[in-house]
């Protein structure tokens, strides 16, 4: 039993903080709000001279072969800094599931280019389903000598505008499967939604897209299963990056709280703010030893459904909870939109959203107390 | 970071697990004597005892006093073990007066007391609470006036709980009158038998006695001073930190008897159920997690700061909802007692909803504890 950081977690949670308040301040982040890759290319490929993009992979395929909490726990400096890009999207619903589903090739093939930085994957699964609006291309597949045609229309999307390779899911005979897709290609046309994150998800058009039978992703049909999987892992790695954003946050609201003067006193000596950061306390704190326990779990390679859905459900909540709480405690000037304040809230919300909010990680929960 | 225990912690769990299975008619006896509200009867006597004989009361004090050395991880699962089959039942004597004499108290103290608790043979009541001084402590008024070869005592002391089964007042009394009030407090080790002392019963909401405690005349020894005068307010804030694991098995065993429940009246696949019963599925986790970390803080020789106030939070406001969520699944059913056929699970929550309020005030409410979390966790400026 040991609750603290080991050396090596240490410093990777150190490297990571120093590296990205010196090169990831609060001007960049708003400059990929609005650029239109949405990313910092040069310090990408940075990053990954750092070893972060390979860092949960193995080392014949470029990585240092790290466990899962440590991942977490890069991503949880990566939240904190508000770092804008397709990592989680690129190193965990993507480089993951071909590490364990992924056929030989497909490893030698995509591994050691997302370790190097040089590729961007996203995952492309959620279909449209509003009765209101209409996709512009029908959901289809054609199979035509041993190869697939696919059409179709994929939302929220991470950086599918940008990105090299999609993980795209589609239904051949009733059953989903993965298809690592080459997003470059005319046939496929990612387009950015604008969303309250401003974090470059994508609506994805694939319009009679051919792929061939060596780009499906583990077996015809075991879509769901790899979905389900990528959830998980999705899930859990969102939880760090939603712990470091409210980490943030509580710092930032409790420096207000004790320099701004109201009534003659610093108003964190008012109990009803000293109360409301205590609640904040209570959550990041809860959703940190939840987080780290499901990613140590996970790191032991012994499953961590439930686990990971306590997370979750967790975090989720706890984001719009401590959010809400450092903007009323910063009064006026934490809803200026030029305030980091404003800035950590709309991102928390579209951290809570991804891969499932607070009620869908219940639900898993309830599943997995056999109700 | 390691969340596994040890092959040495997990022998352990199951050697505690194995004694208090195979002690089932004292458990079961012991616990229906702490529901009752009336306090410590001749079961748990008897359980304290053999739990101390073992050294499994006081695992972490140094084995000249009857402890075993060990680290406090062993005291987690030790409070954990005991907390799933009984309840929370460690005595104030090893959880809060014994740790104040191990650091501050004299070697015949030491050596008088300390034995004594590790045994199981001892209990002592908290003497804080009076009418006027509740979440102020340091407002206490008991008057103790050093009369040179002894103090005389008067004055009248609140929920002061176990006065009516305990051997022995852990008393917080003014020795000095000061303008800061915190300044003038002394701990004192008051034998119930002293001439004097009269207790007058309170009962709750929940059924448990606790009892209003006056001191008229009464002449405590001078040896009965707990480390040096005047320091006493500060003793106590000390064992509040050190001390506190709070336990989630009983309500991780409550839970489950909810969810068989749940499941047996067909309510399983009501969605509202589910998003209720995973959500203390989630606070009961925290909680344990919380019991946990604090364990680990003090293994690693560290003093915690906000965590065992954090954990209280945890532990007591978890309790308390998870009776509240049972009586909102059953419904009109909810509000029956154990007296009427037509109760759930006999009455278990109907019970625990009054029960619980008293953990959530007693040794530090919600609202101190959020206070001190701000003040101590987060350096906020005292009001």
């Amino acid at each position: 039993m040991d609750l603290g950081y080991s050396e090596s977690e240490q410093m990777i949670k150190t490297t990571a903080r120093e590296f990205l308040e010196r090169e990831c301040p609060k001007s960049l982040v708003r400059a990929m709000e609005e650029d239109d890759t949405g990313y910092p290319r040069e310090l990408w490929q940075r990053m990954a001279g750092l070893g972060w993009m390979g860092l949960i992979f193995p080392e014949e395929y470029g990585g240092s072969n790290d466990t899962f909490l440590a991942l977490v726990l890069l991503i949880e400096e990566m939240g904190r800094a508000l770092l804008p890009g397709p990592f989680i999207a690129t190193v965990v619903c993507g480089g993951l599931p071909i590490l364990y589903y992924g056929s030989e090739a497909q490893k030698e093939e995509y591994l050691p280019k997302i370790a190097a930085g040089d590729i961007v994957l996203t995952q492309a699964f959620i279909a449209p389903d509003l009765p209101t609006t209409r996709p512009e291309v029908e959901e289809m597949v054609v199979v035509k000598d041993g190869s697939y045609i696919l059409s179709g229309v994929k939302l929220f999307a991470p950086y599918a505008h940008i990105a090299d390779c999609l993980v795209y899911s589609s239904r051949v005979t009733e059953e989903d499967t993965l298809f690592l897709v080459d997003a470059k290609q005319s046939e496929v046309k990612s387009s950015v939604l604008p969303s309250i994150g401003s974090d470059k998800q994508c609506e994805v058009v694939l319009n009679n897209m051919p792929v061939s039978e060596t780009n499906v992703l583990g077996k015809k049909g075991q879509g769901q299963e790899i979905i389900g999987k990528i959830g998980e892992w999705g899930s859990l790695a969102q939880c760090g990056f939603i712990l470091g954003e409210l980490e943030r946050v509580l710092e930032m609201t409790v420096e207000y709280a004790k320099q701004r003067v109201q009534f003659n006193k610093p108003i964190g000596s008012f109990q009803s703010i000293q109360h409301q950061c205590a609640d904040m306390v209570m959550d990041i704190d809860t959703t940190k030893f939840l987080t780290y326990q499901a990613a140590w779990k996970l790191s032991q390679q012994v499953p961590a459904t439930k686990e990971i859905s306590l997370a979750k459900a967790r975090a989720s909540d706890a984001s719009k909870r401590v959010c809400l709480l450092g903007v009323k405690v910063h009064g006026g000037i934490g809803i200026m939109e030029d305030h980091d304040m404003s800035l950590y809230y709309r991102k928390a919300k579209a951290g809570e959203i991804a891969f499932g909010d607070g009620d869908f990680h219940r639900e898993i929960v309830a599943q997995q107390l056999d109700l | 970071m390691d969340f596994a225990f040890s092959p040495e912690e997990r022998k352990f769990k199951q050697e505690v697990d194995q004694f208090l299975i195979g002690e089932k008619e004292t458990v079961i006896e012991a616990r229906k004597e702490l529901d009752s509200g009336t306090g410590f009867g001749s079961y748990v006597w008897d359980l304290l005892r053999k739990l101390g004989s073992r050294g499994w009361l006081c695992p972490t004090w140094p084995k000249e006093y009857g402890g075993l050395d060990l680290p406090h991880i062993y005291r987690y699962i030790l409070t954990e073990e005991i907390d799933y089959y009984i309840g929370n039942l460690i005595t104030v004597g090893a959880g809060m007066a014994g740790p104040v004499v191990l650091a501050r108290g004299s070697d015949q103290q030491k050596n008088e007391y300390l034995p004594r608790i590790a045994r199981g043979e001892i209990d002592f009541a908290l003497g804080y609470t009076e009418p006027q001084a509740g979440s102020d402590v340091a407002s206490l008024e008991i008057r103790a006036e050093d009369k040179g070869d002894y103090f005389l005592m008067n004055g009248q002391k609140m929920f002061n709980t176990r006065c009516h089964y305990a051997q022995y007042h852990w008393l917080g009394a003014r020795t000095r009158v000061t303008e800061k009030k915190h300044q003038g407090i002394s701990l004192f080790i008051v034998d119930f038998k002293t001439p004097g002392i009269s207790l007058s019963p309170l009962w709750t909401v929940g059924g448990m006695r606790t009892n209003q405690v006056f001191y008229d005349n009464v002449q405590v020894p001078k040896d009965c001073l707990v480390g040096e005068a005047n320091r006493g307010f500060y003793y106590i804030m000390e064992a509040l930190d050190y001390e506190r694991i709070f336990p989630s098995s009983g309500i991780r065993r409550d839970f489950q008897e909810l969810v068989d429940y749940v499941k047996r009246i067909g309510k399983g696949k009501d969605p509202l159920v589910r998003q209720k019963l995973a959500e203390l599925a989630i606070d009961i986790e925290c909680a344990n997690l919380f019991a946990l970390r604090t364990a680990w803080i003090l293994n690693n020789k560290r003093i915690p700061t906000y965590e065992p106030g954090i954990g209280k939070i945890l532990r007591t406001e978890t309790e308390h909802r998870l009776a509240n969520t049972a009586l909102q699944i059953f419904g009109h059913y909810g509000q029956l007692n154990k007296d009427s056929k037509w109760a759930s699970l006999d009455g278990l929550f109907e019970w625990k909803y009054r029960d619980t309020l008293e953990y959530i005030i007693a040794g530090g409410t919600s609202e101190i504890l959020r206070n001190v979390t701000a003040q101590r966790g987060l350096g906020l400026p005292r009001g």
